[in-house]
């Protein structure tokens, strides 16, 4: 299967102009016998949105614009990242991305980790997702990340411990850091994670950050994907816009857990109460 | 000291932050103050290399027939860069001015100047449609070592996140001449002056000191421990303190549940 990262540079506010931008991509993608392809965190708003996030929020399962993409999506997979409000939850914004299969949408995730710090302020604005859910796809099982969930290592856990053949993570990560090489040094922060989560997972990682430059800050691209067993597929420009097309081959999941019983003799049993003790005990 | 920045990057991405702000905006033209100094010499490059040399004004703006050869410095590298140059004389205005307010003051001499000079950038960036390149370094804005609206102002700012060592190294790989490089730094407000000598410590001790306590995180205690003279630290520390208001803006009373400033927060690009 081919994988395609759409390492773009989102315009900031303009939801038309991205979801152009994103039609022709998914086009360009099926021309390349992509079977699926990964957009940036925000791509169809940008990330620097503040108090706009009110006015590029829109419902994917009602909105006529995301239908124009649901609908361009037959016979392939995508992942696209936007600001969500559904009926039910009007005043909500969530940082989400779905993953959308030949026409249909098959799964949102709400970001659940918003970073708050420093130069992030996500929190002010977007509302907190609450779960990570794995779920069947054309291809295999897949879990999703928006960005920082990744640096979370037991939000990947807890979709390798439900199954998962690929974590799929898209991102709109600044790059900092510019005593290394050509990339930003933070870029490597993303590379350990990935290596590490699809060696131990077994599983395929896929990381779609964006570039571009929002208010001064610089997006680092480095978009990659690892296939199980922290081999390296491919990897993305640093910085530049790029349209990364990565063959991978699905078996390598099957092959992995195979010579590697991580999955075999995983026990989430003892993870969970472990864990439920920890927080029985916080709450005490 | 800051870490060695690789300079090759670091010129791209600013090259690219420079050409994407002002695209935003459908601009593709950039103006900046030329001092024959470093700062202003490795913006001019920058601009060069992102809008094209045609595209960028170096305005040469002189007190009289004050730092000749500051002057002959900057003319020279426009050529070098070949960006163009226009020498503009402030001393008729000043002249006028001071000659009805008088003042012994060369500090208040110096802003008064550093202020005329931005008021004809932003009225040539008007004329030619054309975007201020902000030449304020890290270690410049941390101090509050420039002029309030004067120097400091600008339309972007690509120097802004490097500090004056690291753009040394970035001036050589950008081929900045040696005799621009090598020479003292100085903000030019007074014959004589020169950075080093008014801060009262060296670029490479003042980076750093600031160094620790804005990346490094260190308190007064923790960066003395490192070495540094607890009263280096302590006037460094109070510069950073007492310029806070150079690099905001102005605190607005709030009134309304919805205000300017506070809670009316848009990004800076907002629709461009």
């Amino acid at each position: 299967m081919n994988i395609v990262i759409a390492q773009i540079a989102p315009k900031l506010g303009d939801v038309a102009a991205n979801l152009e931008t994103h039609l022709d991509l998914l086009e360009k993608a099926r021309k390349k016998k992509a079977g699926l392809v990964v957009f940036p965190e925000l791509g169809l708003t940008g990330y620097t949105l503040k108090d706009l996030v009110e006015e590029v929020a829109l419902d994917p399962r009602s909105d006529p614009r995301f239908a124009k993409f649901v609908a361009k999506t037959k016979g392939l997979s995508a992942v696209v990242g936007f600001v969500e409000e559904s009926p039910a939850e009007k005043g909500l914004f969530y940082n989400s991305a779905a993953f959308v299969a030949d026409g249909r949408i098959v799964h949102v995730h709400r970001k659940v980790y918003l970073p708050t710090n420093g130069l992030f302020e996500e929190a002010k604005f977007f509302a907190q997702g609450r779960e990570f859910r794995a779920f069947d796809t054309p291809f295999g099982r897949v879990g999703l990340l928006i960005c920082r969930d990744f640096l979370h290592y037991g939000a990947s856990y807890v979709h390798y411990a439900s199954g998962a053949d690929m974590i799929v993570c898209i991102s709109s990560a600044p790059g900092r850091g510019v005593g290394g090489g050509d990339a930003f040094e933070t870029g490597r922060m993303w590379e350990l994670m990935g290596e590490a989560v699809s060696y131990f997972s077994s599983a395929f990682v896929v990381y779609a950050n964006r570039v571009g430059v929002e208010d001064g800050v610089t997006f680092a691209g480095g978009s990659f994907v690892f296939a199980p067993g922290g081999r390296l597929a491919g990897r993305a420009a640093a910085v530049d816009p790029d349209f990364a097309v990565l063959p991978v081959d699905l078996a390598a999941v099957g092959r992995a857990r195979r010579n590697w019983l991580f999955k075999r003799d995983e026990k989430p049993e003892v993870i969970w109460r472990s864990l439920e003790r920890i927080v029985r005990a916080s709450e005490d | 000291m800051p870490p060695k920045i690789n300079p090759r990057f670091v010129e791209k991405v600013l090259v690219a932050f420079i050409r994407e702000e002002l695209g935003k905006c459908g601009c593709r033209r950039g103006i900046l103050g030329l001092s024959g100094g470093l700062d202003s010499s490795v913006c001019a490059a920058l601009g060069a290399r992102a809008l094209g040399p045609k595209n960028v004004l170096g305005l040469i703006m002189p007190y009289g027939g004050g730092f000749p050869e500051d002057v002959r410095d900057a003319a020279n590298l426009a050529r070098r860069l070949g960006i163009r140059q226009a020498v503009i004389d402030i001393s008729p205005q000043i002249d006028v001015y001071f000659a009805a307010h008088p003042t012994d003051s060369r500090v208040q001499r110096g802003n008064k100047m550093a202020r005329e000079r931005m008021s004809i950038l932003y009225d040539y960036s008007a004329r030619e449609g054309s975007f201020i390149l902000g030449t304020s370094n890290k270690t410049e804005l941390l101090i509050g070592y420039g002029t309030i609206h004067g120097d400091m102002a600008c339309a972007i700012n690509p120097m802004g996140d490097l500090y004056k060592t690291q753009v040394r190294e970035l001036a050589a790989h950008l081929r900045i001449p040696a005799a621009i490089r090598k020479k003292a730094p100085t903000a030019g407000l007074w014959a004589g002056q020169t950075d080093e000598g008014e801060i009262g410590l060296s670029y490479e001790e003042l980076d750093e000191i600031l160094f620790g306590l804005v990346e490094g995180r260190m308190s007064r205690s923790e960066a003395v421990a490192a070495g540094h003279a607890p009263a280096a630290v302590d006037r460094v520390l109070r510069k950073i303190k007492a310029s806070e208001f150079k690099r905001r803006m102005p605190p607005i009373a709030k009134l309304s549940p919805r205000s300017v400033g506070h809670d009316f927060l848009y990004p800076y690009d907002w629709g461009k």
